[in-house]
């Protein structure tokens, strides 16, 4: 009965308390609001019963021009009392459909800590991610992390019209996109700590900078 | 929109939301089922978002056999959508009035859970509503074998809500309720998501019901799973709902105390099976240590047994020393520690969860009421500072993002963003932030007039914070805090259930659980709605309150040669616009802190005569004492004018000398207060001195350059010679008297640290190491101390060298070490304002 829904901005306030209760890399607010207010079709939450968010997924589209399309995930995470029960799972496929299907997405990568490896097995087991390359001393601390990356099958903007620039995306209903038969996988925290994290000694993402 | 559409159609998403919740509002649900059903629905790309919204029309346009049609097909695709089950059954026994009355804004209904209007509303006759139930029963049956093996929890909750409501409608045995909680534990119990799924009906149990419910769930740990995991995870799970239930409140002492070191025998015992864990994943049972520890300071709120509050320290250092990223362990510990008198100790553990970004305005309400009835100004300071900047920062940008959001297109974002924007411009966390800003400039600076007058200068002489409070501001204040993990005793920063005394008896029990359980149903029930009025309405009292007190200060420092001459003729008409304004707000402040201007003078007075005990203040002594002050200047300027008092004994300077000698004196001779912690009275003593005690001593300053002619400050002859008036005197009585109380706190705060660190270490260990009554199960210490030499092999190196490096008597060190600093700094700032008392003294 937890519901995979879009994120709203007012969401920006719970999804930065569970960022705080499950990853060491704590994200500057631009950061989220720069990845909500540019491409809201992919921001996730997954909200309990009560109300509550116990989950999120903050991703983004890749705008170098000199890449082929794709998506990146930028931060994941769960609440311990609503583990193993898919949502990770859930919010990934929820925003990998949206990828593909709003923005055409070939491909989408993430980093992960060589440490994690809960959400390491999450990506390569349950959502078929493969290690592309690995980034030494990629987080603050110093620890490396995995490139990785899982390809889509990057169809063209799906129901593009006469109006070049009109993205179709669905808006905040329950369960969009959401895989019915999720594997349950224990994962706290994944993605991408190190853009965007505000801690003492990491740096802020370029893009928001840009913001 | 219609020509618009015919002509040119819609082609985005967003423009089909708006016409959808256009011609809802318009309440022309028909049409706008048509337009969803036709080619422009295809707009919404996925099937159950659009059949979520087509539901939803339907069920507004009364059409609820459709709707139920509609939303059961949602649920066969996405089983565990629990809020289009709750809209399923809502529909089928057509008992949801919500319907009529929702927002056409909404993505979809919020069904109603108030059992009260549920029933009533349902009028089908029992045949009908029986064959309804079938088929829901069916359905769901249906759902949870197409999901069969899986985590879909949904489809099986669905048989206890279905229950719910067959118990309202008095159609069924309240037993198979129960029946159904039960099952639902078995088949989830496991979970960690357990309780909280559950506690919600946990709420509707009879006193019966709870006590079958637990007996049932007391049984299955006679038989466990045979995963030691399984195990654990599942007791963790009744122990929860324990909690919910508010057991510990009402178990005796001896069970209560039992239950603890079994559940702290199981954390340590199952320390093996985080043998292999990373660093930041979180520790199987983690959980256990948070309710221990929750436990530990019920059982200290019913004896008054310091021991206990200091277990419930030792079990989450403990846990932070074997894993040090536990949020919930620290917010626990700051609340602990600020109680024990260790403040600093407090804001050391705040500082390590690392609270940034949007969480300074969301959860800084962990410490910082703290830190501003603290001798802390720096550490004070820097929270607001950063905090403040935050938030100036983050409104500075906005208009930036806002730019983002229209040059990727995103209108309706720019929409909720502009919201939120303003959802924080309005924040009572900022406001009361600017406020405390300005107050504490005024605290560190206050043994001096002239720096005083220089921040008033940036302050407009403090109109500008006057303007803060205004009736418009007020109405639109939002209330953003998350109070969520708050621990059980302080719901809200104004609420301390400690400071009150346990009363065993179920009458009272009943309404503090109530109490208890109001705040999670709070924010179980209303999603958006924070906390209830009276918490919003008291923080709108406390902004108007600090918005008026620097203006007070400025205008009671304001004294003129000439209003301090007696006999003399009216003053000029500024100085009476002045003292207008200063009755005004002075009748303002007694409103504020309950009593009309009369009520509040006769209070005074009758303090002051005995009449009263000194209890009748309520326990905002401060703001009472502040209001002393500000009434003694208001005196000074306005005897020439319409003086409230023609008593003589109603000396305005000798109340307040009166009244804060008595003040300090109450709390110097009863340090231990109802909290029964030594040094919890110390925040009042804080208080007393750097705000009332201090904005009297900016009066006397006052009162002194004014009663000095220029030039003669040099002069040997001191001010009583220079005017022999009956001020003269009254200021050197109240100096006298403020040497006097400053130096008897000093000889108390001197009392305290006399007492060398092992001394102190040795006194705190002595609680900790008490005889108990189950013997055989030894104390939490000596649990604690035992899990030490569980070797490598069984809970590995990382846990090993945790539990090694863990010591009871450090953390005594550690809480000794704080009492002292926060005792020193206090001590010199009684000193700095003795010093200046002094001098004036000599100056007199």
């Amino acid at each position: 009965m937890v519901c995979i829904r879009q994120a709203t901005v007012d969401d920006l306030l719970a999804m930065q308390a569970c960022n705080l209760l499950c990853l060491p890399e704590n994200y500057q607010m631009k950061y989220y609001l720069y990845h909500i207010l540019s491409w809201p079709q992919l921001l996730f939450v997954a909200e309990d019963y009560d109300g509550r968010i116990v989950g999120y997924v903050l991703a983004k589209m890749e705008e170098d021009a000199s890449e082929p399309c794709h998506g990146h995930i930028t931060s994941l995470a769960v609440l311990r009392t609503h583990r193993k029960l898919g949502l990770a799972t859930k919010l990934m496929t929820a925003a990998q459909n949206a990828m593909e299907s709003v923005f055409g997405a070939e491909y989408v990568s993430l980093h992960v800590r060589r440490s994690n490896r809960a959400a390491f097995t999450l990506y390569t087991s349950s959502l078929s991610y493969r290690i592309h390359d690995v980034e030494a001393k990629y987080y603050a601390d110093g620890e490396d992390a995995y490139d990785m990356r899982k390809q889509l099958k990057g169809r063209p903007h799906a129901h593009s019209h006469s109006h070049g620039h009109h993205h179709h995306h669905h808006h905040g209903g329950c369960c969009s996109g959401e895989s019915k038969a999720a594997s349950p996988v224990d994962v706290g925290a994944a993605a991408d700590p190190g853009t965007g994290a505000s801690g003492s000694n990491s740096s802020a993402p370029a893009s928001a900078a840009g913001a | 929109m219609k020509k618009h559409i015919a002509s040119n159609s819609l082609h985005d998403p967003e423009a089909l939301i708006l016409y959808l919740s256009l011609l809802e509002q318009q309440e022309k649900f028909d049409a706008a089922v048509e337009v969803l059903s036709g080619d422009l629905g295809s707009l919404i790309g996925i099937q159950e978002d659009r059949l979520r919204i087509q539901g939803r029309l339907l069920a507004r346009a009364c059409n609820y056999s459709a709707a139920t049609e509609i939303f059961e097909r949602v649920l066969v695709s996405c089983p565990d959508d629990w809020e289009v089950f709750l809209c399923y059954l809502g529909c089928l026994l057509e008992d949801d009035l919500n319907w009529l009355k929702m927002d056409a804004t909404m993505q979809i209904c919020s069904p109603s859970f108030d059992d009260n209007g549920a029933c009533k509303a349902n009028h089908l006759s029992n045949d009908e509503f029986n064959s309804r139930i079938s088929s829901a029963v069916s359905l769901v049956q249906r759902l949870q074998t197409d999901c069969n093996g899986g985590f879909v929890r949904g489809a099986y909750l669905a048989n206890i809500e279905i229950e719910r409501r067959c118990r309202l409608c008095g159609t069924k045995h309240d037993d198979n309720f129960v029946e159904a909680l039960l099952t639902y534990f078995c088949r989830f119990g496991h979970l960690s998501c357990f309780a909280s799924d559950v506690e919600i009906f946990l709420h509707l149990l009879t006193l019966e019901e709870r006590d079958k419910f637990l007996e049932k769930l007391m049984k299955t740990l006679e038989t466990p799973p045979a995963s030691p995991l399984k195990a654990l995870d599942q007791a963790m799970s009744i122990f929860k709902v324990h909690e919910s239930l508010g057991v510990m409140f009402y178990l005796p002492l001896t069970d209560l105390e039992v239950t603890t070191k079994r559940m702290l025998q199981m954390y340590c015992k199952n320390l093996t099976l985080s043998k292999d864990l990373d660093p930041q994943e979180n520790m199987h049972g983690e959980e256990l240590l948070s309710m221990i520890s929750n436990i530990l300071v019920v059982l200290f709120w019913r004896t008054r047994i310091l021991g206990y509050l200091l277990e419930a320290i030792m079990v989450l250092e403990y846990g932070l020393t074997i894993r040090r990223y536990v949020w919930q362990y620290k917010i626990q510990l700051v609340h602990l520690y600020s109680l024990l008198g260790a403040l600093p100790l407090a804001y050391e553990w705040y500082c390590m969860l690392e609270v940034k970004n949007i969480l300074v305005e969301t959860i800084s309400h962990h410490i910082l009421p703290q830190m501003l009835n603290s001798p802390l100004w720096s550490e004070t300071g820097d929270l607001l500072s950063d905090y403040l900047k935050f938030m100036d920062d983050h409104l500075r940008e906005s208009a930036d993002l806002t730019c983002v959001a229209y040059r990727y297109r995103n209108y309706s974002k720019v929409i909720e963003f502009v919201q939120f924007k303003e959802r924080l411009e309005h924040s009572s966390r900022l406001l009361t932030a600017r406020l405390d800003m300005s107050i504490l400039q005024l605290k560190q600076k206050a043994n001096s007039l002239e720096e005083v007058e220089c921040i008033f200068e940036n302050l407009n002489c403090g109109s500008k914070l006057l303007e803060m409070s205004n009736e418009d501001k007020m109405k639109i204040l939002t209330f953003n805090e998350d109070f969520h993990a708050r621990p059980w005793w302080s719901p809200t920063p104004n609420i301390n259930y400690l400071a009150d005394h346990f009363e065993e008896g179920f009458p009272w029990l009943k309404e503090k659980l109530d109490l208890l359980l109001g705040r999670q149903l709070t924010m179980l029930y209303a999603k958006n709605k924070k906390k209830a009025v009276g918490e919003e309405g008291i923080v709108k009292k406390l902004i108007e309150r600090k918005s008026l007190l620097p203006r007070l200060i400025y205008l009671s420092i304001q004294i003129s040669p000439i209003s301090l001459k007696e006999n003399v003729g009216n003053g000029s008409l500024h100085d009476a616009d002045a003292i207008g304004e200063r009755k005004s707000l002075l009748e303002k402040y007694a409103r504020n802190i309950g009593l009309s201007f009369d009520d509040a003078m006769s209070m005074l007075l009758a303090i002051f005569k005995g009449q009263k005990p000194l209890k009748d203040l309520g326990p905002d002594v401060i703001s009472w004492l502040n209001f002393t002050v500000f009434v003694n200047a208001w005196n000074l300027c306005c005897h020439h004018l319409e003086s409230p008092r023609k008593d003589s004994s109603m000396n305005s300077w000798s109340v307040v000398d009166y009244m804060l000698r008595s003040c300090i004196s109450e709390q110097l001779t009863h340090p231990e207060t109802v909290l029964g912690v030594p040094g919890s009275n110390l925040p009042v003593l804080v208080q007393l001195v750097t705000e009332p005690l201090a904005w009297h001593i900016l009066v006397i300053q006052s009162c002194i350059r004014s009663m000095l002619p220029a030039g003669k400050k040099k002069k040997k002859t001191g001010l009583v010679d220079s005017l022999n008036s009956s001020y003269a005197h009254a200021v050197c009585d109240s100096v006298q008297c403020l040497i006097s109380v400053l130096q008897d706190i000093g000889k108390w705060v001197s009392n305290q640290i006399k007492k060398s660190e092992d001394q102190d270490v040795d006194s705190l260990l002595s609680h900790l190491q008490r005889s108990s009554s189950q013997e055989e199960l030894g104390s939490i210490l000596s649990i604690l101390e035992a899990s030490e030499s569980m070797s490598v092999s069984e809970v590995g190196e990382r846990i090993s060298a945790a539990l090694q490096s863990w010591s009871a008597a450090t953390v005594c060190r550690k809480i000794s070490a704080a009492r002292r600093s926060l005792l020193l700094q206090f001590l010199s700032i009684c000193e700095s304002k003795l010093k200046l008392l002094y001098s004036i003294n000599k100056s007199i």
